[in-house]
């Protein structure tokens, strides 16, 4: 295939936008939006299942597209899907925190779905950073969850593996953030340092010795314009999030406090599903792991996929494995 | 514009792949505006030369092994130019010479002592950030040093096969795999660590007294200034908070007064911590 198939396709595939599945918002709080995602199967009949995604990227990395979505894999084994989406904070909301993300846009997500059901608790899948907050919440709402699914999720953030937490913790984050937002290219330029020679070069070589057909070509500027599209961090809350999680390491030290209200993961009573990628560089597997023995609960399963931290949403392999394993654990509780 | 793009494209995607014209740009070097590409166009050629070189020598000879070496050189050297994403800005922002006017120990006296000393600052935090990011740049060239060396490791002593685009792929994911292998461990160093570190929080005094001058500006001229707007959004955030507490209250309050519970009248919800108690069919609660 010619370099002139690959120029088209690229050009054709600029406009592409990602996300497939239907979904309305039903509820809005400061720039946080509710997504609820319209059925494509037989309902399950398990409670909602409410998607908390990271602050740092866009959720729709769990929509991309049809053939790579894990949101379309859940709708498809009948589960009544709820999704968070951040939004993008501005210089307004600078002074906004932690608490005001967990016990203020969060907690009235889970308000909403439970009024709406006429329930007292729901089952919640948090991705990354949005794993974090989820743990966070339940262990603050025990009554609101009454199954958690964690993935890519980091708990332990000083294991030997994590290079994101050895370069932050000689960082003066405050002096950083000062009374500013982050900005997303900030972020950018730090998950591209983590791997520079592959995220930055081999990756467009991949690209361009593979075939250059219309979907995969669109697939890869879908993924591209996720990676790029970071919002700017509200400047309170990563800095909290960055000296308490990454360079204290209270979650794990049990020492975290949030809104002044002590955050214990031996509190944690729900059954708990820790989905782990073994080859994720941004959430080491050992970060992940430490949940096993730091949360209460005695109904704790982990699962462990030959997959990166990116991977875990989009592979081929994810999409078949990742919603068929949270579908049938949910269905077995 | 778009020509020149295409021309990029097409010179860059020749490089790997099978049945393409021949790379136009590669004589006249690469474009500059694929960021990626001259660096790879560079490896093309020299490991079009290795496999060439290599192919007309026998498995037991010893240019073989100096084939392999000298390619993994000249792949230090190619890559020595490559700039690691954080290291895009000049070094030291350009603000170790901030202020020419002020020696950095000169006592600050007089009226002008606070901007003399933010300037002082500014220039020595300038001068600690090109000291870090020469640090980062040795401890980077190290890691090429490392990477070539395993590179000339790796290739061994077989002889290699004929040019093909699938032999360029092959020692490319290899050379790759040495450059990610030997970066992760400068990486995951503490010399890395500190070096980064006293980079990133130079850049923040750098900016802090940079911005400290500005608002100076600012007020001079009676503009508002980022300080102003701080302080009336934190106001306007702890008010918010002051009314959902009291919002949160009242209810609770008329429930204890009734004899007989009334229905709640719906809450606002607007944003913060307390939120999550405000009534959850006010469907768009948006500040």
């Amino acid at each position: 295939m010619t370099a002139a198939n690959f120029y088209a396709a690229l050009a054709a595939a600029e406009h592409c936008t990602p996300g497939c599945s239907e979904k309305e918002d039903v509820w809005q709080l400061g720039r946080a939006t509710l997504y609820r995602y319209r059925a494509i199967a037989r309902p399950s009949g398990a409670a909602p299942l409410l998607i908390v995604y990271a602050l740092v990227n866009r959720p729709y990395m769990m929509d991309l597209q049809e053939d790579r979505s894990l949101i379309r894999g859940l709708l498809a084994q009948g589960l009544d899907v709820y999704l968070i989406d951040w939004g993008y904070p501005d210089g307004a909301d600078r002074f906004v925190t932690l608490a005001d993300y967990i016990d203020g846009q969060l907690a009235g997500c889970v308000e909403h779905i439970l009024e709406a059901h006429g329930l007292d608790a729901l089952n919640m899948l948090g991705v990354c950073q949005g794993g974090v907050l989820s743990l966070c919440y339940s262990a603050l709402h025990p009554r609101r969850v009454r199954n958690l699914v964690t993935m890519v999720t980091p708990v332990d953030f000083h294991t030997p593996a994590d290079l994101l937490s050895k370069w932050v913790r000689k960082i003066d984050v405050a002096a950083l953030v000062g009374d500013g937002n982050v900005s997303g290219d900030t972020l950018n330029q730090l998950f591209l340092s983590l791997m520079p020679f592959r995220l930055t070069q081999q990756k467009y070589v991949d690209l361009l010795a593979g075939s250059p057909d219309k979907a995969r070509v669109e697939n890869f500027m879908r993924v591209e314009q996720w990676i790029f599209d970071s919002p700017d961090q509200a400047g309170a809350a990563f800095r909290e999030f960055v000296v308490w999680f990454y360079q204290e390491n209270r979650l794990a030290q049990n020492r975290l406090e949030i809104a002044g209200r002590k955050v214990d993961l031996r509190s944690l009573r729900v059954p708990i599903l820790n989905l782990i990628g073994k080859r994720d560089h941004l959430v080491p597997p050992q970060a992940s792991i430490a949940l096993q023995r730091l949360a209460g609960t005695g109904d704790y399963t982990a699962l462990e996929f030959d997959l990166g931290h990116i991977g875990m949403y989009i592979s081929a392999r994810a999409q078949h494995e990742v919603p068929t394993a949270i579908a049938r654990w949910l269905a077995s509780r | 514009m778009q020509s020149d793009s295409w021309q990029q494209w097409q010179a860059y995607a020749a490089l790997f792949t099978p049945g393409a014209p021949a790379p136009q740009a590669a004589a006249g070097g690469a474009p500059s505006s694929v960021p990626f590409a001259d660096v790879a166009e560079r490896f093309s050629a020299a490991a079009r030369a290795y496999l060439d070189g290599a192919t007309h020598a026998s498995a037991s000879s010893p240019s073989l092994n100096e084939a392999a070496r000298a390619f993994s050189d000249h792949l230090r050297d190619i890559f020595a130019d490559f700039q690691l994403p954080w290291s895009n800005a000049s070094p030291g922002g350009g603000f170790g010479s901030a202020s020419s006017a002020f020696s950095p120990n000169s006592p600050a006296l007089g009226v002008s002592r606070e901007h003399q000393q933010r300037w002082q600052r500014i220039a020595d935090a300038g001068r600690r950030m090109d000291d870090a990011q020469r640090r980062l740049q040795r401890l980077g060239a190290d890691a090429l040093r490392e990477a070539a060396a395993a590179f000339a490791v790796r290739l061994g002593p077989a002889p290699p096969p004929a040019v093909s685009p699938e032999a360029l792929r092959k020692l490319y994911d290899t050379w790759i795999d040495c450059a990610e292998d030997a970066y992760a461990r400068a990486a995951h160093s503490e010399s890395f660590c500190n070096a980064l570190a006293e980079y990133v929080n130079a850049s923040s005094e750098c900016r802090r007294d940079l911005q400290a001058g500005i608002e100076h500006s600012a007020k001079f001229f009676d503009l508002p200034t980022r300080s102003e707007l701080n302080t009336l959004n934190l106001r306007v955030k702890s008010l918010e908070e002051e009314l959902r507490a009291a919002r949160d209250r009242k209810p609770e309050a008329a429930k204890t007064k009734a004899a007989k519970p009334k229905a709640a009248k719906p809450k606002t919800a607007t944003s913060g911590a307390a939120a999550s108690k405000a009534h959850p069919k006010r469907r768009k609660g948006k500040r």
